[in-house]
């Protein structure tokens, strides 16, 4: 067995330079999207120099999470199944001067989650929330979310999935969202561009991210467990928002739309307000 | 102890709570209105900013206490408040707590149930829910209740302190009656006011194990928060020492009896009982919370009779004060537990502890009311004859 010595040359610098290398390798099958997001995140931690003394790494619970707690230096704050933006609110609102960036997933943050997802759009809290779509719960052995299609077939809907999907993207705009963009994992550039300005806007920052998950999606909805035939599904159903922009809606059914969607720095968050507020109580005491 | 008094008021027992948490150098709160505790929520929202502190109205009650949680992971001392319907949806997040030992204090105002019950009105249905309410068991509830509106004062400031001595969750458990009830509260000036701050680590981070478990008993344990150059890890899940998910039986175990341990180990700081004209009792009344104040009364009126009655009320309620209740029995034929009730929660921790060296017997009501003087005194008679 390899010591963690020899596996230092094995790993890349930015993994040696903002992960904890002995919790590597981390716990994604084969072909997931997770690493890929992971590494996007590596790079902007390197140029925005995001360190263990200015972000915490916040989780909630499924996929997403379980493989990014406890890999980040620094803090690492795993919350309830669902509750990790009211976790983030505390955090952020008792520490203002912290970068938060909480990694969650479909079901944890639209389904049980979805309560304070809204709410956290609506205060604009200023965290940044990516949440990993994998259109399935994963973790749990590939039971229906409120992300699949309809009529997936999964082990809760043998019958087909009778629900029509969230859409994600319009409900974090329409509660307020400061910034909302959509891309899939394998959209390196894009998805480290997006992730980089999520953490530059004062404001709510949500950012989906299409995750290929050939284990319990691909194998369920899909057909396929083949990484490669996954991937390829995606790039068969998504189309970047200016490109659809020229297709119909015909054309557009049944299609990921790609980019960024919001983009709003006008409207202050509840940490700004907050602060303010007190400031000028405590200073008309005086 | 010289007592410089700060400031005299007339104020609701809800308004003392808010006041002994401000006290106690609490500087986040989170809440969601609901009947009776809506007045603590009322008054920090204007208190906190004032002194430079946080309170959020949050979505739900969930929220609410994943946010003091989440507050207390950034170094705040931190509450929140419910009653009935509302901390059965914070026992949710009550787990978390006691599983990450953040210290916090929930606020149990108890109005009688089940369910929405009688929103304006008192109980004492949470005895057991407090203590067993979050999923799992291996868990390490303090709970501590007030019968007077000083008491809420005093009592939420031992919260905060007993919160981080031992990094638990500490629930107080009041009740409708003491939280809408206006009597005298005096408010000590600061210097009068003990309280605990959170303990930092003196080792370097690498040196440093986030949970003590190889240690249950220690209290006092260090707690850096985020921001502080610890990477501190903090989940949901069975942690090793270093806050690592593990699946070890052998890792699980030591956390289990890390929870319990802290507090067993240490009876000595969490025994509170009040007695009155116990020397030479034959016959004993014990009650805690607003039921113990006509149950007082009930034992003054017995003696007057000729009764040799005398008076006990639990005041940390979690952990059972075995051993007083177990002395108490030994001394006494019979002892009668008034309490707000149908269920006999107290009754039942009472006998439990009292072995068999005393009958036990119990009063109940399903609330509403607290119990009329008269009407304990007429049970008690009853059974001593």
């Amino acid at each position: 067995m390899k010591t963690q010595e020899d596996m230092a040359g094995l790993i890349h610098p930015l993994a040696a330079k903002y992960l904890r290398t002995e919790r590597l390798p981390h716990k994604a099958c084969p072909g997931c999207g997770i690493g890929q997001v992971v590494h996007c995140t590596l790079n902007v931690c390197e140029d925005l120099n995001l360190n263990a003394d200015n972000t915490v790494w916040v989780q909630g619970v499924g996929c997403s999470s379980r493989i990014s707690y406890t890999l980040w230096k620094g803090d690492n704050i795993d919350a309830h199944h669902g509750r990790i933006l009211t976790v983030a609110t505390g955090m952020k609102m008792s520490r203002p001067d912290l970068n938060f960036i909480c990694f969650t997933g479909d079901g944890d943050c639209c389904s049980i989650g979805g309560n304070h997802f809204l709410h956290a759009c609506r205060r604009n809290l200023d965290v940044t929330t990516l949440m990993f779509n994998n259109s399935i719960y994963g973790m749990t052995g590939g039971q229906v979310a409120p992300t699949s299609p309809v009529g997936a077939k999964t082990p809760t809907t043998p019958y087909g999935n009778m629900e029509d999907p969230m859409d994600t993207v319009n409900v974090a705009i329409a509660a307020g969202a400061a910034y909302v963009a959509r891309w899939r994992s394998t959209d390196f550039k894009q998805l480290t561009n997006s992730i980089k300005k999520g953490i530059q806007t004062k404001g709510f920052s949500f950012i989906e991210i299409l995750v290929p998950c050939p284990t319990q999606y691909g194998r369920y909805v899909l057909g396929t467990s083949n990484p490669i035939e996954v991937v390829q599904w995606y790039k068969d159903h998504t189309v970047t928002l200016k490109k659809s922009e020229k297709m119909s809606p015909e054309e557009l059914k049944g299609k990921f739309l790609l980019g960024e969607f919001a983009h709003n720095e006008d409207r202050t968050g509840i940490v700004e307000r907050y602060w303010d507020a007190v400031k000028k109580i405590q200073d008309g005491r005086k | 102890m010289s007592k410089a008094i700060k400031r005299k008021d007339f104020v609701q027992g809800d308004e003392a709570i808010a006041e002994g948490a401000i006290a106690a150098g609490c500087r986040y709160f989170a809440g969601y209105p609901i009947t009776p505790a809506s007045e603590i929520a009322e008054c920090l929202s204007k208190r906190m900013p004032e002194v430079g502190g946080v309170a959020m109205q949050m979505e739900d009650e969930l929220a609410s206490i994943h946010s003091i949680g989440g507050a207390s992971v950034a170094g705040m001392k931190a509450m929140t408040v419910s009653s009935g319907p509302g901390i059965s949806l914070k026992l949710e997040g009550l787990g978390w707590g006691i599983k990450n030992e953040l210290p916090y204090v929930v606020v149990d105002v108890q109005r009688a149930g089940p369910s929405n019950g009688v929103a304006t009105r008192v109980a004492q249905g949470d005895l057991y829910t407090v203590k067993y309410g979050s999923a799992g068991g291996n868990n390490s509830i303090i709970a501590v209740s007030p019968m007077s509106v000083q008491e809420a004062f005093n009592l939420t400031i031992e919260c905060f302190n007993l919160a981080e001595i031992f990094r638990t969750p500490v629930f107080l458990l009041a009740d409708e009656t003491v939280g809408h009830t206006r009597e005298l509260l005096e408010i000590p000036e600061d210097s009068e006011i003990e309280l605990v701050e959170r303990k930092k680590p003196t080792v370097p981070p690498e040196e440093f194990l986030m949970y003590p478990m190889e240690t249950p008993e220690v209290i006092n344990y260090p707690y850096p928060n985020i921001g502080e150059g610890y990477g501190i890890c903090v989940s949901p899940y069975t942690h090793t020492s270093r806050g690592y998910a593990t699946e070890a039986e052998k890792d699980h175990d030591k956390m289990a009896q890390r929870f319990v341990k802290k507090l067993t180990e240490n009876l000595d700081l969490l025994t509170r009982c009040e007695e009155e004209m116990m020397e030479d009792a034959e016959y004993a009344v014990i009650a805690y919370g607003c039921e113990a104040r006509p149950a007082l009364e009930a034992v003054k009126q017995a003696r007057q009779a000729g009764i040799k009655a005398g008076f006990m009320r639990p005041i940390i309620v979690w952990p059972f004060p075995d051993e007083p209740v177990y002395k108490v029995a030994s001394k006494v034929k019979k002892i009668l537990v008034p309490e707000l009730n149908r269920d006999g929660q107290l009754s039942r921790e009472v006998a439990r502890a009292a072995k068999g060296q005393a009958e036990v017997y119990h009063l109940g009501s399903g609330g509403v009311e607290t119990h009329q003087p008269s009407q304990i005194l007429e049970e008690f008679k009853r059974i001593i004859k």
